[in-house]
């Protein structure tokens, strides 16, 4: 059975300093808005869970502000470093290459969709280490296709063990 | 020399931009992005194809002595204000 490692909501969100996902609230629900034009980012930050052992992947709910038909792609990224790495945490970044998944929009906007990201690149993440998640709506379709127009409002994220 | 009607027709960049732009300012979610810029292409390309036409239309003195680009803005003014979105007092 699945094992719910993390659930990554908006209002816990943290963005860079361009390009990043509008927070914003849909029908008093808190969301993270990804533009259908350009990238745009959102990161969390927590530390590994102990008894991490499996295969990772990241579940994201969105729902669509307009659009009824075409596909949403988005990437993650895992950034994971433990005690004494030699990564200046000060000075730069440090992410495993981005993982990617799409999924059709429902024929309602405001419906609720899921789509899973398996992350393969997890960036050899073990428990304890400091994590950073990075999640962007591939607007520009360069891992694959999204064509739906209009805002994507991602609900809530979970960080899945299979 | 002879005023154009119209500007030019868009490059593939500006009508990108197009495509960008509606979708951030309305509700296109019926139709996909390429269908959304295929729209935009095609309604760029009848522009074009259809701007003498609209110039002979124009009446005197405006069609002699308005620029290009203002006759392109009254098409546009005409055409937000049949669309419901241009208020009274201009934008």
């Amino acid at each position: 059975m699945a094992t719910t490692r993390a659930v990554l909501t908006p209002e816990s969100a943290h963005f860079p300093a361009s390009n990043f996902a509008g927070f914003t609230t849909v029908n008093g629900r808190p969301a993270l808005a990804f533009d259908a034009a350009t990238d745009e980012t959102a990161y969390w930050t927590l530390a590994a869970p102990q008894g991490l052992a499996g295969a990772l992947s990241l579940v994201v709910s969105f729902i669509m502000a307009s659009a009824t038909t075409g596909s949403v792609r988005f990437q993650a990224a895992v950034e994971a470093v433990t005690a004494a790495d030699a990564t200046d945490l000060d000075a730069g970044t440090s992410f495993d290459a981005a993982n990617s998944a799409g999924g059709t929009v429902p024929g309602t906007a405001g419906y609720l969709q899921q789509v899973t990201i398996t992350l393969t690149n997890a960036d050899s993440i073990a428990a304890g280490d400091y994590v950073r998640i990075a999640l962007n709506r591939d607007a520009d379709g360069t891992s694959g296709t999204d064509d739906a127009t209009g805002d994507c409002y991602v609900l809530a994220v979970e960080l899945r063990e299979a | 020399m002879q005023i154009p009607p119209c500007m030019a027709v868009l490059d593939s960049t500006a009508r990108q931009a197009i495509r960008d732009i509606l979708m951030r300012a309305r509700n296109v979610g019926a139709v996909n992005k390429p269908d959304l810029r295929a729209a935009i292409d095609a309604t760029d390309a009848w522009i074009d194809s259809n701007a003498a036409s609209y110039n002979t239309a124009l009446p005197e003195p405006f069609k002699s002595t308005a620029t290009a680009q203002e006759k392109t803005i009254l098409f546009c003014f005409v055409a937000l204000k049949r669309a419901g979105i241009l208020p009274d007092q201009g934008v």
